[in-house]
């Protein structure tokens, strides 16, 4: 242990464990910590009083103190009078609640998945599962929502929430939210989820954790705790949101799994009443929905064949669709294909495209960025065929082909059909 | 019209890895950038001045380094920018930063009234998406996130009309000022810095804003402020990738030993071959 000028044992950064979180800056007693040119903490000796305090709170191990390391154990930082406070925060929150997003006229699928999870989480907290809707005539989605695992379903229906909006949503859910007092809230991670739950944990102030690909209960003290994707998916981190409620997370679709179906569940339906007073609502000049005959939506494939920047080109595209043709798949791309332009934007698997979780991958030249393995890697099998065998995407590969493309592609057809055909 | 962009100093992600051996960052190399949806929010400000007067301000959270990303706004045309920089914003997740970015429109709109607030769609180290609905609630005004296209603003009127992207199309809202806009990438694509303006902003002093300066309530920030804590951090579980096979000059051989890996798997290959 290095000692200061004082004789007090000082704490040490690890510049290659920091992360730049600064925690530790904001926990500092004294100071004595800033983040320097490279975005790492610093600790200045002479300030240093060795309280420990920021070896307690550093969420990576990154200080080096002699007092024990405590790994961000849940609940370990609170003190006893905020304790009671924030106890008194937390209490009469009850149940998993799910927002029921609509796709159409229908529930949408990322709906039934978040009921599948809170589901789960729900058997573990010994309570129940709630749903939220809203909108104009959707009882029988309230009954759908049922069968899918929800308990009790809050239908707020109004005419002025036909459409969505920013805020007659935001102010209904919020409403809704506050009357029910869930313990927790899960939202799809869609354009329409991202942008209400924002608005919802901002009226409530509480946590709210975006793009989570897990979610479990913590045993000693009942806490959500939330895994993400985070630094363009490089790093998880698992979040949790200890003296606010309700726990709010919004989930990717496609990454959680729908429960059974049981038309024949009960649960309860609850109307509730609304006063629609929102005045100054944006008003829609036009809406167009882009999804036509000759456009796919890739996350909907059992077999995705999905061309990456060592098949770029005009010609590889028949052979492509070729193979995605005989397996009841569809062709898709990374993101150096579709910024080509060869292939449109929608057809994009990846962090700025979709996530999608087919039961065959096939990549073509795909090298697998991260950004691009992280969206795939809800995958049953992963098939890459490419040239170098040094390609990131072999790292996760079920198969791995190496060679060219335009050898390999054509031969696989053959032998696939003759497979299908024994 | 005066428009405030709302910016953060980000790591460029692609460059952010862990060293799977020892389960360190590697950090070496990795840059500190403008945000790149936030440069395209940046471009799109400028070019409304541009069309209606006015004035563009910029401001960013962040540690004392942070006033990079704010002098790349001023060689994008800014006229005026701040860092919001003090130990109290330290460790704040989205409720927080969403907080202290909304006391800094204030302190602006005390300047002269804002117009629009326009930011990124969301940061690529974070990806939240969560800070900007969060200022508009907070400044009860019209949110219009993931917006493609402004197609006009009418300061008179006090309307502004957008495309923004849904997940299966896109729709056109008119909406009432003020206004927060959230960008995606195809919103603008930023100019190429003139040298007068780049030498401009190497050479403009960044004022400083600090909690006390905003009037901020200090239980509302950084840490404190924030109801969300970090528990652990961890490198994604890499799989164990399976057999690779060589397909040369004749790749028949490597296929079918492909094949034949792929389908050991009985249930799937039923699966996948008879639909």
């Amino acid at each position: 242990m290095p000692k200061n000028s004082k004789g007090i044992e000082v704490a040490e950064i690890l510049p290659d464990q920091c992360i730049g979180c600064q925690i530790c800056v904001a926990e500092c007693p004294v100071g004595a910590i800033e983040l320097n040119e490279e975005g790492v903490a610093e600790i200045d000796p002479e300030l240093c009083v060795g309280c420990g305090k920021c070896a307690d709170v550093c969420p990576v191990g990154a200080v080096s103190f002699q007092k024990a390391k405590a790994k961000g154990k849940v609940g370990a930082k609170r003190k006893e009078k905020e304790k009671e406070k924030a106890e008194e925060a937390v209490s009469g929150y009850e149940g998993m609640a799910v927002f029921i997003e609509l796709d159409g006229d229908k529930g949408g699928d990322v709906a039934w998945e978040l009921v599948g999870k809170a589901r789960e989480l729900a058997e573990v907290r010994q309570t129940k599962v709630i749903g939220f809707l809203l909108g104009s005539d959707c009882r029988e989605i309230a009954r759908e929502a049922v069968a899918w695992g929800c308990d009790e379903v809050h239908l707020l229906e109004h005419p002025g929430l036909s459409q969505y909006f920013s805020a007659s949503y935001g102010e209904a859910l919020t409403q809704l939210v506050d009357r029910v007092r869930p313990e927790v809230l899960l939202m799809g991670a869609t354009h329409q989820g991202r942008d209400l739950a924002g608005i919802v944990a901002t009226r409530l102030n509480t946590g709210l954790t975006a793009d989570c690909t897990e979610l479990s209960i913590d045993e000693d003290s009942g806490l959500l705790l939330m895994t993400r994707p985070t630094f363009g998916g490089n790093i998880m981190a698992t979040i949790y949101c200890e003296n606010y409620r309700p726990q709010m997370s919004t989930v990717r679709p496609r990454v959680m799994q729908a429960g059974d179906r049981d038309p024949e569940r009960e649960g309860a339906i609850r109307e509730q009443e609304w006063e629609f007073t929102l005045q100054g609502l944006p008003r829609v000049v036009e809406s167009v929905s882009e999804v036509s005959a000759e456009e796919v939506d890739i996350s909907q494939y059992p077999v995705l064949v999905v061309a990456g920047k060592g098949a770029c080109d005009e010609q590889s595209l028949p052979l492509l669709q070729e193979l995605a043709d005989l397996l009841g798949g569809a062709v898709a791309c990374s993101r150096p294909v579709a910024e080509s332009g060869i292939l449109p934007y929608e057809r994009q698997v990846g962090q700025t495209g979709k996530t999608v979780a087919p039961k065959l991958y096939i990549g073509v030249g795909v090298s697998g960025a991260i950004q691009h393995r992280v969206a795939i890697q809800g995958s049953e099998k992963i098939v890459a065929v490419n040239t170098d065998p040094e390609a990131a995407i072999l790292q996760i590969a079920d198969v791995g082909i190496i060679g060219d493309y335009a050898r390999v592609i054509p031969e696989m057809i053959k032998q696939m059909r003759e497979r299908m055909r024994s | 019209m005066h428009i405030v962009c709302l910016l953060k100093q980000v790591p460029d992600t692609a460059e952010v890895r862990i060293d799977p051996e020892t389960n360190t960052l590697i950090r070496a190399g990795v840059e500190s950038i403008l945000n790149p949806y936030d440069m395209v929010a940046v471009e799109q400000a400028v070019r409304l001045r541009e069309q209606h007067g006015g004035m563009v301000s910029a401001v960013t959270m962040g540690p004392p380094q942070a006033e990079a990303i704010l002098r790349d706004a001023l060689a994008l045309g800014a006229d005026q920018v701040y860092l919001l920089s003090d130990r109290a914003f330290a460790g704040a997740d989205t409720l927080a930063t969403s907080y202290t970015l909304f006391k800094a429109v204030q302190k602006l709109d005390g300047q002269q009234a804002v117009d629009l607030v326009l930011c990124g769609k969301q940061a690529i180290d974070g990806d939240t998406a969560q800070t900007g609905p969060g200022v508009a609630t907070r400044m009860g005004c019209s949110q219009l996130t993931y917006c493609q296209e402004v197609d006009w603003v009418d300061p008179k009127a006090r309307t502004i009309q957008i495309k923004r992207k849904l997940r299966d199309g896109f729709e056109r809202l008119r909406a009432g000022l003020p206004a927060l806009l959230t960008a995606e990438l195809e919103l603008a694509t930023p100019r190429r810095c003139s040298l007068p303006s780049l030498i401009r902003s190497l050479q403009a002093e960044i004022p400083v804003w600090d909690a006390d300066s905003m009037g901020a309530d200090r239980e509302l920030l950084g840490l404190k402020g924030s109801p969300t804590w970090v528990q652990a951090i961890f490198s994604p579980q890499p799989k164990e990738p399976g057999p690779q096979f060589q397909a040369g000059e004749d790749s028949s051989r490597a296929v079918s030993e492909a094949l034949e890996a792929l389908f050991r798997d009985e249930d799937f290959a039923e699966k996948l071959l008879k639909h």
